[in-house]
């Protein structure tokens, strides 16, 4: 019954998988469905994972490969619709309504009384509050993009619960309601990405909306993957020694896991230093790219030589 | 198919993630764009709608690998129709019957060809549907089980199975061919009861342990045996994490009469300045800095435990706890309790502070002298103990000085109501030094009394 529509959906993801490596990011097969599924159920997609495993990057990458502009809200405490949604160009308005004081002086003219004034007047009663004197933030302009756009939510736990609940409407029918311009809907429905660190516990009115993607630090292979793609110029054998050191890394009981982002960083200092293989040494040397706390590093100092062994090196 | 969704999600609920009925839908739309036709598709996608945290997901996919064992979706195969030739009802007289009573020596209508087929899918098949059409799903009780594996044998045709073997040992007893039906018999049998045990696993998993920690809320703490411990803590935590969630949000007083001048010009920009609306300045209300101590000794230390395992669960709203133990002597534990596990910390401050009787008036006195700089109008004591002070000094003269200096003074009396002021209990004379005293004797009264610490209410 849905075979050949499934054999489609199966293509379309594959052929995101592959888009996503082409342009150098490196997708799960979990990720290229939630892209899919993003389109084809016009929902939004809220990811989750441990910091520097590419929740903004997905959002970029899939910008790229959908061709059309990225338009990122970067949330935090206090953030509020005047700079989220829109805003009136007050000094514009200002401006204007000097300007146009003598025309509005010969409009007037021949006006008998306040009331004929008056109904002049509301012949033109919304210059000042016409899309010309609106600001558009970042989700208006992502409702207004002709083509469509990626908009790109960061951090969305940082945000008051107030503004996660004036999100509500956007999420469920790509629209807005502006008091005095009514309710403003998407012209194209925007690909929208959400991304929560987990500072707090988001409202299930929220997560009910989206679909919801949890991103782990990645396995060996795709992490070799990753490297391989982003550090090019890197040997096969160090890649594999350095992925499987920052690997058991993660297994240990430490404050701050590495990051993709912190190996592939990792990565480009070796080759800066013309490694060609691990060396304890050369690993105590540069721990402190990998880990960020003080108390990590001396913890990890001591095991460099057995965990450098482990991944191969000598 | 919709069928084999909603029990899924039935089974998701089972094991206590919250699947709403938008969920369902969407799950039932999803499902509709990407098919069932590839596994690994379908599960990212089922997960992607219906597992929204990280611990849902991973209990999504311990339930997704039970679940789709047996209901394993092949292309092509329409296994939630009925009318499916493999379901067994009535084809003992169709042609496929005879067909199989013809092949082989000893018949048995259509289940004996389905177990002589080689394509072991078409039995699972076959088991999927009668399990439907029994309704497997509804199991709940152990005690169910023998009837929902006779159903399902009698679903799938058992009994015309049975009739075929009958006949057929009377006619030529003894025929090599009857004793391999037998064997067949046998093993359906062994894998239908499998099947039955697994579907009653999957739908009444989490059931029990409900009703269990149901039970161990209400038990006194001193009661609790040694092993429940575990489950305890897990409970605990559990609970912690919904105060958490509760007082994650720091509430914001507005202090009336006092112009927050900065934002009502910025909010009247609007208006060219002139001041419409008037936005008030603001206070946060203060999360309150703890200092717990405990009584450690003898039964005591059981519902101390708890109470320090309460309040460094809720690290995240509570961050400055300091607690002390004490029974002859008072020693401060809190760096313990925030360096190691759980179990050592409890472990290591028993082993320390632990031993003797309970001398209450010097260790308050000790508690005023280690505390001092922190006694101030945000601090809440929180007291844990008999008030047994084996007739010595209660210490409510100190108690009463600490008092002064703090917010509010806290007693958890473990003791029922009724036995404080017998014998050597001293609650009374303490009583007069503290805010309130409370019974504090299941972890439900915990609960309570933590909510409204910090919920920060005096």
């Amino acid at each position: 019954m849905t075979t050949a529509n499934a054999s489609d959906a199966r293509n379309a993801i594959l052929a995101i998988q592959q888009g996503f490596e082409n342009s150098g990011y490196i997708a799960s097969e979990a990720i290229a469905t939630a892209v899919f599924l993003a389109q084809a159920l016009s929902k939004p997609i809220l990811v989750e994972g441990p910091p520097g495993v590419g929740k903004t990057e997905l959002a970029a990458a899939t910008s790229a490969l959908l061709g059309k502009p990225l338009i990122r809200l970067q949330c935090y405490e206090g953030l509020d619709e005047a700079k989220a949604l829109y805003e009136w160009k007050y000094g514009k308005q200002l401006l204007y309504t000097q300007v146009l004081k003598e025309k509005l002086g010969d409009l007037m003219q021949g006006a008998e009384g306040l009331k004929q004034s008056l109904a002049r007047l509301h012949e033109f009663d919304d210059t000042f509050f016409s899309e010309e004197f609106l600001e558009p933030r970042p989700l208006l302009k992502a409702l207004w993009a002709k083509d469509g756009a990626v908009l790109l939510i960061d951090e969305i736990d940082k945000a008051d619960e107030e503004f996660e609940a004036f999100l509500l409407e956007l999420l469920q029918d790509f629209q807005i309601s502006i008091p005095e311009l009514g309710t403003i809907k998407a012209v194209t429905t925007p690909v929208v990405f959400l991304t929560s660190n987990n500072t707090r516990e988001l409202g299930d009115a929220l997560k009910r909306r989206c679909l919801h993607l949890y991103i782990p630090f990645p396995d060996n292979r795709l992490e070799q993957r990753i490297i391989a793609s982003r550090v090019p110029t890197m040997g096969a054998e160090l890649r594999e020694q350095l992925v499987g050191f920052v690997q058991s890394l993660r297994g240990m009981d430490i404050k701050k896991a590495p990051a993709v982002s912190e190996t592939i960083d990792w990565a480009r200092t070796l080759l800066l230093m013309h490694a060609t293989e691990l060396e304890p040494a050369l690993v105590r040397a540069t721990l402190n790219v990998l880990l960020k706390f003080q108390s990590d590093i001396e913890l990890v100092d001591l095991e460099v030589p057995s965990m450098v062994r482990r991944a191969g090196g000598s | 198919m919709t069928q084999v969704l909603a029990n899924f999600i039935q089974v998701l609920r089972a094991a206590s993630i919250r699947v709403s009925t938008a969920e369902s839908i969407d799950a039932a739309t999803a499902l509709r764009v990407v098919g069932w036709d590839h596994r690994d598709q379908l599960r990212e996608t089922l997960s992607q709608v219906l597992a929204k945290t990280p611990e849902d997901k991973r209990a999504f996919h311990d339930c997704f690998d039970r679940f789709f064992i047996f209901e394993t979706p092949l292309a092509g195969v329409p296994a939630a129709d009925p009318q499916t030739p493999e379901a067994g009802e009535g084809s003992a007289q169709g042609p496929a019957a005879e067909a199989g009573a013809g092949g082989s020596g000893v018949g048995g209508g259509g289940l004996a060809e389905l177990l002589d087929n080689p394509d072991p899918s078409a039995l699972q098949q076959a088991m999927a549907s009668a399990a439907r059409a029994v309704q497997l799903q509804n199991i709940r009780l152990f005690t169910q089980r023998g009837i929902y594996i006779r159903r399902l044998l009698e679903e799938m045709g058992i009994e015309d199975f049975d009739r075929a073997l009958l006949a057929a040992a009377r006619q030529t007893p003894g025929a090599p061919d009857i004793a391999r039906r037998r064997e067949q018999k046998d093993r359906l049998l062994e894998d239908v009861t499998a099947l039955v045990d697994r579907q009653m696993l999957l739908y009444t998993a989490n059931a029990r342990t409900a009703l269990r920690e149901e039970v161990l809320q209400k038990t006194p703490l001193t009661r609790i045996e040694m092993s429940d411990f575990k489950t305890m803590q897990l409970l605990v935590r559990k609970l912690a994490k919904r105060l958490v969630a509760l007082h994650s949000r720091r509430r914001r007083v507005a202090k009336r009469g006092q112009l927050d001048l900065r934002r009502t010009l910025r909010r009247n920009t609007g208006f060219d300045g002139l001041l419409f609306n008037t936005v008030w300045k603001q206070t946060k209300v203060d999360r309150p800095k703890i200092i717990a101590v405990c009584d450690v000794s003898g039964s005591v230390a059981q519902v101390s435990r708890f109470l320090l395992l309460f309040l460094y669960s809720m690290s995240e709203v509570l961050p400055k706890v300091r607690s002390f133990a004490f029974s002859t002597q008072l020693g401060e534990v809190t760096e313990w309790f925030q360096q190691k596990t759980a179990e050592e910390a409890l472990a290591l401050t028993m082993k320390t502070w632990g031993m003797g009787s309970t001398d209450y008036g010097g260790s308050l006195a000790e508690l005023e002298r280690l505390t001092e700089a922190d006694l101030d109008h945000r601090t809440t004591v929180i007291v844990l103990g008999d008030a047994r002070a084996n007739y010595g000094d209660p210490g409510d003269r100190v108690l009463r000085r600490i008092h002064e200096k703090v917010r509010r003074v806290l007693w958890l009396n473990p003791e029922p109501r009724s036995f404080w002021n017998m014998g050597d209990s001293a609650m009374q004379k303490l009583a007069a030094g503290c805010d309130r005293v409370e019974p504090c004797r299941t972890l439900l009264q915990l609960e309570r009394i933590i909510n409204e610490i910090a919920r920060g209410a005096g």
